[in-house]
């Protein structure tokens, strides 16, 4: 059967196989290699590393003193406020302590906790009253807002330049669009391929696969003519455009459609049809109005925090307004209207630099939670005991809010009716209240204990407070639907939740310079075990090793302290010694055999196939690949009884409806007669009968029990021989499995010689 | 007494054919496989019958009737022959009359056609085999789903019929919608009334096992053995082993919460038909919203049906119940306004005479549609198009009711996959035949009753529900099944497990049943089958004979070699000089269309050549090349109008696929195709058939001599290409 050529982009789950079969491959050749040769290599690395390593090992001490200097001398620490990232820095550092000694880490880490013991107790000596004077609190908010404004100004002006810059590669882009959408009416396949070229260019994933989808099944026969023209003038050039659009909205903001449909010198309607499926494949969301004109914009990965904290922020205005009266209101809801503008203006931005927000926003915020704390002092004169109850349980100011007016509400639904008459059960109101209060109870504990402690597990939250575990995930997950919280990674396998927070510059700064020197330390360990005494088995080692000294001292040359990168000349000059030893490593890592795989598989080398499949596939969501190789079809065996298509548990076999005529007059009387009756009767009656011997193959319509040609995808086909069990053609069936590579031995080989 | 060899006994219909019996009589008696032959006068009457019992004893079964149609004799010959404790299988028969006297002039012609015939059903009745009588006992219980007005009557009927019955219901409570109707036309009793002797009798009878809150998830199995997997009330799933099943789960109301020109659901004085015959029932008739006394009343016709976008034809019971509910609410406040808007009044049977009860009492008609409602002051208000006036009108309203489309239930669908019934594009259930047999599905043992099958009436689905009752009795015959084996026959031997026959068959009769002893013993690790068929719960349709690699599957009345000799011997003479048609046809409405060709004396040319077969799926690609191998020059199939196959709805797309595979065939290896076709027709169009002969004889003298003619056949090894 013959194949053509195979595209190189396929499945990620094949690619994932491939690799590693692809490393075992490796492995077996190299095995070749004589130990001699290897022994060889490895001096050979081992000298010329040796005038490298010094600087190298000694890089990390320097660096870390210089840092520690200048985190004194500029006094970032106070700049903390943060105590999530001050105690996950303290953790990172004492954990490098242990690895290795470091005066300087030494000194960085008693600088953070003493940071933090200090924020301890200013938080113990503030709890006072929470006595505002709501003008000037106004006032301060008001201050902030404009200040935030100008921010924004900024980063529109910025978006706007960067806008501007893109405008010229966008004006090639769709020279290049249109003329192809010219080609593609005379020349499709040319087209096609400038399409392909311009999507690498728009890096528009979805139009690339597409793109390259197309070009296979036209190489491979599966799309004729015609319906590839139509293919390449309808799906590919709205698939080029959506790519375009992607360009558009990515380096040149939000925009709505009919400037887009401007930038692209293409119709609205065009825009509109391409923006459709993109907003279903969620590439695209619709965030805010021009007019009345949608504004679209590029789905971010993650709403920036300063986004998030806006939105709660102006949620809380909202609610101080309510309590206020006469001019206070009136500056109050000037405020919240410049706030809720500047919410719509931000979340059109999508994506900007957070940190230059992130002072602004944080007082802003601070003067929020008082004076909505305020508002709420205020006002509280004989509210329920439940009210007190909570508030004497230090709930969360703006769930305070939502519960109060509840409280306020809830008493005339039962003494009322609502618009459809109906009343509501003063046993079932009680219930319902309970409920809710134990509700807004338990999450306000939960997020004043996040606030302060940082972020946090269900399991933390659970010891912390009396609330079972189950709940207070439930809670958790509630809150985040409401983006109250985030999920920030975790911690012995349970999620961190925290509050949205900006991080500012020195937050950064410490948490990127913990999180490095814990890495660092680590790695200059193994660095130095392994230069000891070199050994085959540890070139792998080596090589990450080093890769870690690289990565460090890239991020680290962009940590700024005071506006300047820390030790600059070292950081500059290590650069080189780490390049070398890394490129160095690698060459020798390829000259030698690795004696441990990559990947284990000896899971594997157990598979019975198909006894087990069924389980493998429910549990992997794909058939254990079992090697690769080729289907081989003999038509003269062959029932067209499709069994080998509905048993083929990867879909990669196929009764395709193509008759090979031609072969029905090269079987030969002793095949004829191994074949079930009534098939070999039927191919000696066309015989019989035939005129002339066919010289093509004949394509039916549509499918036809009985009757066919088997097809096989090899670049699906798990090689686990289901099909050749299962057909039932004469002898050992129409179906042969040759198989080039067989998974299971080889592991079995590999793992019998290491 | 040679056991190939048949007596032949032809009928001269009281002398009315203009056929030569003497010319007959000879060519026949010069056959090798007639042991006699005898020319009767009047076969089907009193003289003729016993004649042939005597026949029939005489050459030990095999007899050979040439006369009229066998759709009129048969049924009389079998009677009488079974009354004398005769087996009449193996009789089998030609057609001299319909077939050939009456649609040909020339009488030579139509000798030689008729004496071609008896000589090709000699040979198919030379290797018949006799009958064989097979008994089996099942279950005689029934599972009912749905215990709405459908399902309460089955198990009632079923119980009288002598059958447990477990009756499920998904609700707490039996009776469906009826137990809502204020009134139930035309008998002027209420749902209540019509259901509470019906409910009683389900109480007191210990044939039936009521379960409420339960709920049918798949089924498995086939008739006598099905396992029906459900959920009580505790979502634990159990199972239930039964025969046969009823499927009566009903329908539902469309809620036309999107039509926004009603806001129904937004506004409580919108109500739909059946909302308004609850709240009729439960006696209370006020506004929703604020419970005040009702004055103007505006029932709207036709929402969602016979509408594009939500059911496209008639939901037929809305207009009745609509009329129902006015005289209800006319007869509680006597003043109170009833306006209905309509597109067209559909009131079948004894409908009408409500209708007429309803404009003398002073229901309002409108002939229009509502355009919108809306709300002010605390009112609802309509605005109406009245088409006849080419006027709008608004008018305020207590009670707006919507006579909403009736759909399909849901969960048919789900269900559908594991019972293998089929599903109509509306939704519905598809019945096997729409003129026949329209309360069975598609599965042999799943009988639809009542509203699943189509909107019906109470007393509609009351019929149908005793009707499908029958239909289960027909088929289980008491848990006690004996009946003439008749259908396909599987020599287990010859399988070679392919399935084909399982993946194919209309009605899902074969089973594949894995050979776990022979796989441990094989030594390539084979994954084998065999297939299994149930020739008792078979319908004869050949599909799987047709498709089988192996000859495995065959009819034990029509076997491949019966056929084929009968193809080889009909064909003896077929040449050049005077070239043949010959035509396969269903035994279902081909058949019939045939017979009405004969009976009107439509003429059309004698050169054709007729065999029967069960369903047009019985005929292979193999058989239809054996046809042109013994000199036929052009072959057609008869068969039933697509998606009217009578046999599961398949049988004719096989057939079809049969016939473009072998004009492919042909094509390839230097015949022409066209030789070969396939034609659809039904009774009350004999044209389709004389239209689709006649093209396929002047095909025959239009392409000239076969290769098989021209002895050019088979010598594909001399042609160089």
């Amino acid at each position: 059967m013959s194949q053509s050529k195979p595209e190189k982009a396929f499945a990620p789950k094949r690619q994932r196989m491939l690799d590693m079969v692809l490393a075992l491959g490796g492995l077996k050749e190299e095995s070749a290699i004589p130990l001699s040769k290897v022994k060889e290599e490895l001096d050979r690395l081992k000298t010329e590393l040796a005038p490298l390593t010094d600087s190298i090992l000694a890089f990390p001490d320097s660096y870390f003193e210089k840092f520690l200097e200048a985190v004194e001398k500029s006094n970032i620490t106070t700049e903390i406020s943060d105590k999530g990232i001050l105690k996950e820095s303290i953790a990172n550092l004492e954990e490098a302590l242990s690895k290795s000694e470091s005066e300087s880490l030494k000194g960085l880490n008693k600088l953070l906790v003493d940071t933090l013991s200090s924020m301890t107790e200013v938080e113990e000596t503030s709890e006072t009253s929470v006595d505002i004077d709501m003008t000037t609190t106004l006032s301060t908010i008001s201050d902030l807002t404009s200040e935030i404004e100008s921010i924004t100004d900024e980063f529109e002006n910025t978006a706007e330049t960067e806008a501007e810059s893109a405008r010229d590669e966008l004006v090639a882009l769709v020279k290049t669009l249109n003329e192809s959408k010219k080609k593609a009416e005379t020349d499709a396949e040319t087209a096609l391929d400038e399409l392909q070229k311009l999507g690498t260019k728009t890096r528009y994933g979805p139009g690339l696969r597409a793109t390259a989808q197309v070009k296979r099944g036209k190489r491979e026969g599966r799309i004729d003519d015609t319906r590839f023209h139509k293919l390449v003038i309808e799906n590919m050039l709205t698939e080029a455009n959506r790519g375009v659009i992607m360009f558009v909205l990515g380096k040149m903001g939000s925009k709505t459609v009919v400037q887009i449909g401007e930038l692209m010198q293409a119709s609205s309607q065009t825009v509109q049809n391409a923006l459709v499926t993109m907003i279903q494949r969620g590439e695209v969301e619709m965030v805010g109005l021009d007019g009345d004109a949608p504004v679209f914009s590029k789905v971010l990965p993650k709403t920036p925090n300063p986004t998030l904290v806006l939105k709660i922020i102006v949620q809380q205005v909202r609610g101080i307004v309510k309590s206020l009266e006469d001019d206070a209101a009136k500056t109050a809801n000037e405020s919240l209207d410049k706030l809720q503008a500047l919410l719509e203006r931000l979340k059109i931005l999508g994506a900007y630099d957070e940190t230059e927000l992130s002072e602004p926003m944080n007082k802003l915020r601070e003067t929020v939670d008082s004076a909505t704390e305020a508002a709420l002092t205020s006002q509280t004169s004989d509210d329920t005991e439940n009210l007190k109850l909570l508030i004497s349980a230090g709930l969360e100011a703006f769930a305070r809010f939502r519960l109060k007016i509840t409280l306020e509400k809830g008493p005339n639904l039962v003494s009322g009716t609502n618009v459809y008459g109906e009343k509501l059960d003063p046993e079932f109101y009680q219930t319902m209240m309970d409920t809710y209060l134990e509700n807004e109870l338990e999450r306000g504990t939960i997020l004043i204990l996040i606030r302060e402690l940082g972020a946090l597990t269900t399991h933390d939250l659970a010891e912390r407070t009396s609330i079972p575990q189950d709940r207070i995930l439930r809670h958790l997950l509630r809150m985040k639907r409401d983006e109250l919280l985030t999920l920030t990674g975790e911690s012995h396998g349970y999620m961190l939740y925290d509050v949205p927070r900006t991080p500012s510059e020195a937050e950064i700064t410490i948490q990127t310079a913990s999180d490095l020197a814990l890495q660092l330390s680590e790695a200059k360990v193994e660095l130095q075990r392994i230069l000891r005494e070199l050994k085959a088995p540890d070139i792998g080692n080596l090589a990450n090793s080093l890769e870690v000294f690289s990565k460090a001292r890239d991020k680290l040359a962009t940590v700024y302290v005071s506006g300047a990168v820390i030790d600059e000349t070292t950081v500059n000059e290590v650069e080189e010694s780490i390049q070398s030893a890394v490129l160095l490593t690698y060459r020798t890592r390829a000259k030698i055999p690795s004696t441990r795989p990559k990947v284990t598989l000896e899971d594997l080398a157990d598979v019975d196939v198909p006894s087990v499949l069924d389980e493998y596939r429910s549990q992997m969501g794909y058939a254990p690949l079992l090697g690769f190789g080729t289907i081989e079809w003999e038509q003269s065996k062959c029932l067209g009884c499709k069994s080998c298509e509905i048993e083929c548990p990867e879909n990669a076999i196929e009764l395709k409806p193509r008759i090979e005529m031609p072969k029905f007059f090269e079987i030969s009387d002793e095949a004829l007669s191994q074949l079930p009756s009534s098939r070999s009767l039927f191919y000696k009656t066309i015989q019989n009968l035939a005129k002339g011997k066919p010289s093509k193959d004949i394509s039916l319509e549509k499918e036809a029990p009985g009757f066919g040609s088997v097809e096989v995808d090899l670049w699906l086909c798990v090689a686990c021989r289901t099909c050749v069990r299962r057909c039932p053609g004469p002898e050992s069936g129409a179906l042969e499995l040759e198989l080039k590579w067989n998974l299971p031995e080889v592991v079995k080989q590999i793992t019998s010689t290491s | 007494m040679d056991d190939n060899k048949s007596a032949v006994l032809i009928c001269t219909c009281g002398k009315q054919l203009q056929l030569g019996f003497d010319f007959l009589e000879t060519q026949v008696k010069k056959m090798d496989l007639a042991t006699s032959v005898d020319v009767h006068d009047l076969v089907c009457q009193e003289e003729g019958l016993p004649k042939i019992a005597e026949l029939l004893k005489a050459s030990s079964g095999h007899l050979v009737i040439a006369a009229c149609s066998s759709q009129k004799i048969q049924p009389r010959i079998d009677q009488y022959l079974d009354s004398k404790g005769l087996d009449s299988s193996q009789i089998q028969y030609v057609n001299i009359r319909e077939h050939s006297a009456w649609v040909h002039k020339d009488l030579d012609e139509a000798n030689q056609k008729s004496v071609d015939m008896i000589r090709g059903t000699l040979a198919r009745s030379a290797k018949s085999t006799k009958r064989n009588i097979e008994q089996k006992e099942i279950s005689t219980h029934v599972t009912v789903i749905g215990g709405g007005i459908a399902g309460v009557e089955s198990a009632l009927s079923l119980s009288n019929l002598g059958y447990e019955v477990s009756l499920l219901e998904i609700t707490d409570e039996l009776g469906g919608h009826v137990r809502s109707l204020p009134v139930v036309a035309p008998t002027g009793k209420s749902g209540k009334e019509i259901l509470s002797s019906r409910l009683d009798m389900l109480q007191n009878d210990n044939n039936i096992i009521i379960m409420t809150k339960t709920r049918v998830k798949y089924v498995t199995g086939e008739m006598g053995n099905f396992t029906v997997h459900y959920t009580s009330e505790d979502e634990e799933e159990r199972t239930l082993n039964t025969s046969a099943i009823v499927l009566a789960t009903g329908f539902k109301e469309f809620k036309p919460t999107s039509m926004d020109e009603y806001r129904y659901g937004k506004n409580p004085d919108v109500i739909t038909q059946f909302e308004l015959s609850c709240m009729l029932s439960e006696g209370k008739l006020t506004r929703p919203s604020d419970d005040k006394p009702i004055k103007e009343v505006v029932m709207i016709q036709c929402v969602g049906s016979r509408s594009e976008d939500y059911k496209k034809d008639c939901s037929k019971l809305c207009c009745t119940f609509a009329i129902d509910n006015s005289l209800e609410i006319i007869e509680r406040i006597p003043d109170a306004n009833v306006r209905i808007v309509y597109m067209d009044i559909r009131v079948p049977f004894e409908n009408e005479m409500i209708y007429k009860e309803s404009r003398e009492k002073g229901v309002d008609y409108i002939r229009g549609r509502v355009s919108m409602t809306w709300e002010q002051d605390g009112t609802t208000y309509v605005r109406v198009y009245d088409s006849l006036l080419d006027k709008y009108l608004e008018t305020p309203v207590d009670l707006l009711v919507l006579s909403a489309a009736i759909l399909p239930p849901d969960g048919i669908t789900e269900l559908s996959e594991t019972l293998g019934y089929a599903i109509e594009d509306d939704g519905h259930v598809k019945e096997l035949y729409g003129k026949l047999r329209r309360n069975e599905t598609r599965r042999r043992g799943v009988v639809a009753a009542g509203g699943v099958t189509r909107p019906q009436f109470v007393f509609e689905a009351v019929t149908d529900a005793q009707a499908g009752a029958l239909i289960i009795h027909n088929e289980l015959q008491g848990g006690k099944i004996e009946s003439v084996s008749r259908g396909a026959v599987l020599n287990a031997d010859d399988c070679v497990g392919c399935s084909l026959c399982a993946q194919q068959c209309p009605r899902g009769v074969p089973l594949m049943i894995e050979q776990i002893e022979d796989e441990e013993a094989d030594e390539e690790q084979k994954i084998l089958f065999k297939a299994t068929i149930d020739t008792l719960n078979c319908h004869s349709c050949g599909v799987c004979q047709s498709l089988c690699p192996s000859g495995a599957t065959q009819l034990n009345f029509l076997s491949n070699d019966q056929l084929w000799s009968e193809i080889e011997a009909t064909l003896e003479d077929a040449g050049p000089e005077y070239p043949i048609t010959l035509c396969f046809y269903c035994e279902e409405c081909s058949v019939s269309t045939i017979d009405i060709v004969g009976t009107r004396k439509m003429e059309y040319p004698a050169n054709t050549r007729l065999i029967p077969v069960p369903c047009a799926g019985r005929v292979s690609i193999i058989d239809l090349l054996k046809a042109f191998e013994h000199g036929a020059s052009t072959v057609m199939i008869a068969a039933c109008e697509k998606d009217r196959c009578h046999i599961g709805g398949t049988g004719n797309e096989i057939a079809q696929v049969q016939v473009d595979v072998a004009r492919d065939i042909l094509n390839a290896i230097g015949w022409k195709g066209e030789r070969v076709d396939m034609f659809r027709m039904f009774s009350a169009e004999p044209e389709r058939f004389t239209n689709a002969v006649n093209e396929m004889v002047k095909r025959a003298k239009e392409l000239g001599p076969t290769p098989v003619h021209e002895g050019t056949a088979g010598k594909w090894m001399e042609v160089t290409e």
